[in-house]
């Protein structure tokens, strides 16, 4: 054990100073520290014994920002209080352990190893966290509440936000968390409002639960609150956040819009009466551009017409059947006497 | 057969020559039934059998597709053949050899009319020019629209400067000592103006239908022009009146079935327009061909069926002040100064003097100022309107811009720029960069068709919209071709683009930093032309 003061007579030690003299203390066989720090950045983080074997522990009080940031497998880290900004940025398998708050972005980017915070933590905290297959996934245990637009961007990983003492709170998530999170998953106790509309909100399984169950008991003996363990695994007050596999939120078709909301009868009710059905192209009835008409008398009964209408529209008698006929003029184009005639059809839409 | 004579219109002259290829034709007769200008119909060849030709009968009659030569029924390239064919066997491809528009002067001893915008596109457009190039890179951070909240908003009526704004101290209270002009502030793109007439029912209530729609369920609160046609009671009488900007113009046309239904609504309008021009045809009033003025137009507008031609300026109108008096006061009067009246104006190289003599506005009246640059769209104009006058609208929203920044009064009667934005296919780009310059929001008709369908382009494709014949139901008065529009389609369609343009919009104003719209921000831009950096004061980069 190796106790560091980091303030002698009025002296503080910078961050550099502190850094080098404990990767030093390493470099000669010590793997456990207490260190009474003066808001010096980065301890624990970046530090590691040559003989991989070793596990290194750190007992903390008063760090800076970025504890445990790039924190590697075999530390682990207590700080007795709150932190700063950053706690865990980029953990590739350090465990930390914070018994008060941890300030914005903590476990940003963590991509293994675990993060156990006694009380809040701040804005974008959990943002990118991802998981690398080959490496034990990461977790994010908070046991009140984080601040806004956590999570954002997250990738993989378990992140457990645990709602205790949170009265009044519109939202244990604060606002809009969870933007442009496409992996992952949120376990969350309370209420959660205003989220990312990537994500979906649903009730935990049987997997989740057990989850849970065993991760709570050593979360809460970390931090040193093992006594809420009942309070906080009522499951019926949790639930779980991940992406939805399709974005694209459910909206009105604009069809029942039409026919709910919109103008009874349309805009144009007291003038015309449109039923809304779409025409073909090319197509018969009403759709046609034009008509053709039989001039009974020029008629010599030849039949080209019949024979050759590419609808079978012309009957033998040489009426048109209107649900067939679209119009194209090939009667009137062959007819050796002209006794076809295609007919604009100007008709507009009326009442 | 019939005789051919020089001083006749040919194939040869047309603007679209058909091209046939009889060996893939089934003869199903779709493209002659598709064809809603008649230019193609079904014709019987006499052909030479081949062999011997001592045998008697040497001819044989062949069923082929002909294209028709005329002035009233030349194919307009449309495509709707081509559409239609299933084997592929017809297409209209363009004659760069044509005569027509010669032809057509010379025959009739008329000026040529067309709708869609100047096909003379000589100079590139400036717009494009333009590159977003001042990026938040550690300056101060870009934002991110997946996180923050963006204001997409301009404001729609007069803003008074905090001097004139008539609040005082009361005890502990503020009071209010003068009543403000009214002021809304709405999404900055307008669905603008084209009226009931020059477009079908069904395209006119799929925009209104999309407007509602943007507000009600995507909260976008964006405004529609309704071009001056006439409105329909019902809309009048309905909660969405409050989506629309109403306009008046020259014509004057519906005005009487407004002031009727004042009393029975139920919402102000969002604002008036009062319509001095336009940029497709500046200096010309409206023009509405009387095939398209069908039964519930000519009611609606209170005419007969026949060509109609607004003058080109209205007619109690001789001056600036005057309209200031006349059309702002009794426009802000007809709704008691609850609603915001602004004006639309052709860009013109007098855009400037306009616009500082409405910034003197001494009754706080006036609520917008809108200029229609020359690359706007029409349903019928003039083709010398449409290709040779008018004013581009880039440099004319910055003259404006920065004339009123000279004064201190920038953003006191906001500025809308239309005309040709997302001619080259990106709208938010076009919309973005000229609110840098200066314009407060912008406004957009012609994009609106080619959203819903339109198979024409600025390149004298189809341009038939004045014809009452468009293949799309677009411009159509006819039944049968109206109803080939889905207006719940097109609805969609345009629902879906304004909210992909609204996250493009966001994709532009994060990398400068914004998160409110930069107005007059000409700091974000650069461009690689000199003379369009040097006349536009925007920063040359090479």
């Amino acid at each position: 054990m190796e106790r560091i003061e980091t303030l002698n007579n009025g002296n503080r030690m910078s961050t550099q100073e502190l850094l080098q003299l404990i990767q030093s203390k390493i470099d000669a066989g010590c793997t456990e520290f207490e260190i009474n720090a003066c808001g010096q950045h980065n301890i624990g983080g970046s530090s590691w014994a040559k003989d991989r074997n070793k596990d290194l522990k750190f007992l903390l009080r008063n760090p800076g920002q970025r504890v445990g940031a790039m924190g590697m497998k075999g530390t682990s880290i207590l700080v007795e209080g709150s932190v700063p900004a950053d706690t865990g940025w980029l953990n590739s398998g350090a465990e930390i352990i914070v018994k008060g708050d941890s300030g914005d972005t903590t476990a940003h980017c963590a991509a293994s190893g675990e993060i156990y915070i006694g009380g809040r933590v701040g804005t974008r905290s959990g943002a990118l966290m991802k998981h690398d297959p080959k490496f034990k996934i990461p977790e994010f245990w908070v046991l009140k509440n984080t601040g806004s637009f956590s999570f954002e961007f997250m990738g993989g990983g378990i992140a457990i936000v645990c709602g205790y003492d949170c009265d009044g709170l519109k939202s244990v998530l604060g606002e809009r968390s969870c933007g442009g999170m496409v992996g992952g998953t949120i376990y969350v106790r309370g209420k959660v409002e205003n989220i990312a509309t990537c994500v979906e909100i649903s009730t935990l399984d049987a997997n989740d639960i057990e989850f849970l169950r065993s991760g709570m008991k050593r979360f809460l003996e970390k931090i040193g609150r093992a006594e809420l363990y009942n309070e906080l695994t009522n499951f019926k007050e949790w639930h779980k956040i991940q992406t939805v596999a399709a974005a694209k939120k459910e909206r009105m078709s604009i069809a029942e819009f039409r026919e709910k909301e919109w103008i009874a009868g349309g805009i144009f009710g007291d003038f015309i009466t449109d039923d809304y059905a779409v025409y073909e192209l090319a197509g018969t009835g009403d759709a046609r551009c034009r008509f053709p008409e039989w001039n009974k008398e020029l008629c010599i009964g030849c039949d080209i017409c019949v024979k050759n209408c590419p609808q079978k529209a012309i009957s033998e008698n040489y009426v048109v059947d209107d649900e067939k006929c679209i119009g194209c003029g090939i009667c009137s184009a062959l007819c050796p006497r002209q006794a076809w005639k295609m007919v604009e059809n100007n008709k507009e839409i009326t009442k | 057969m019939a005789a051919v004579k020089v001083n006749e219109l040919h194939k040869e002259d047309l603007p679209w020559i058909i091209e046939y290829d009889e060996s893939k034709c089934i003869q199903c007769g779709k493209c002659t039934a598709v064809c809603s200008f008649g230019a193609i119909s079904p014709c019987v060849e006499m052909r030479k059998k081949s062999g011997n030709i001592n045998e008697k009968n040497q001819y044989e009659k062949v069923l082929v597709v002909k294209q028709n030569v005329g002035f009233e029924n030349h194919c307009v390239g449309c495509g709707m053949c081509a559409n239609v064919c299933p084997n592929g066997a017809i297409k209209a491809v363009r004659n760069l050899d044509d005569r027509y528009a010669i032809r057509y002067r010379a025959e009739k001893g008329e000026s040529l009319k067309r709708g869609g915008r100047s096909n003379l596109n000589t100079e590139g457009r400036t717009l494009d020019k333009i590159k977003i190039g001042r990026i938040s890179q550690m300056t101060d951070p870009s934002l991110d629209p997946v996180r923050h909240t963006f204001e997409i908003r301009a404001p729609f009526g007069r803003v008074l400067s905090a001097d004139k704004l008539g609040f005082d101290v009361s005890g502990n209270q503020i009071i209010q000592t003068k009543s403000l002009p009214p002021n809304r502030w709405i999404y900055p793109i307008i669905f603008g103006d084209m009226s009931i007439g020059a477009i079908s029912s069904r395209m006119w209530e799929a925009i209104a239908i999309a407007t509602a729609y943007l507000n009600e369920k995507m909260g976008i609160p964006i405004r529609m022009g309704t071009g001056e046609g006439g409105i329909p009671v019902n809309l009048l009488k309905s909660r969405y009146l409050k989506y629309m900007i109403l306009q008046i113009a020259s014509g004057h046309f519906g005005w009487n079935r407004i002031i009727e239904t004042m009393p029975e609504m139920v919402e102000d309008p969002a604002g008036i327009l009062i319509k001095i021009g336009q940029g497709a045809k500046p200096g010309d009033g409206g023009l509405l061909m009387a095939n398209k003025v069908s039964q519930y137009v000519q009611e609606i507008r209170g005419v007969p069926k026949a060509d109609l031609m607004s003058p080109p300026t209205h007619q109690g109108l001789y001056s600036i002040e005057e309209s200031v008096q006349k059309m702002f006061l009794s426009m802000n009067a007809a709704f008691n100064f609850r609603v915001p009246v602004a004006i639309k104006v052709a860009a013109s190289v007098t855009s400037v003097s306009v616009y500082n003599n409405l910034l003197r506005d001494p009754y706080n009246i006036v609520g917008g100022f809108f200029i229609d640059g020359f690359a706007g769209g029409t349903g019928a104009a003039h083709e010398i309107s449409l290709n040779h006058t008018g004013h581009p609208i880039t440099s004319k929203v910055r003259d404006c811009y920065l004339a009123a920044v000279h004064q201190g009064r920038q953003g006191e009667i906001p500025l809308f720029a239309g005309g040709g934005l997302g001619q080259t296919g990106s709208f938010a780009a076009d919309a973005f960069k000229l609110i840098c310059l200066g314009a407060n929001g912008v406004f957009t008709g012609r994009l609106l068709l080619q959203i819903a369908g339109c198979c024409g382009n600025d390149t004298e494709k189809c341009n038939a919209c004045s014809t009452g014949n468009c293949p799309a139901g677009l411009t159509s008065q006819k039944a049968c071709l109206t109803k080939r529009l889905d207006i719940d389609k097109v609805a969609e369609n345009l629902v879906n683009f304004i909210v992909a343009t609204d996250m493009e919009l966001k994709k532009l104003m994060g990398p400068v930093g914004c998160s409110t719209l930069p107005v007059g921000r000409s700091d974000a831009l650069i461009t690689v032309d000199r003379h369009i950096a040097q006349r536009l004061d925007i920063q040359y980069s090479i």
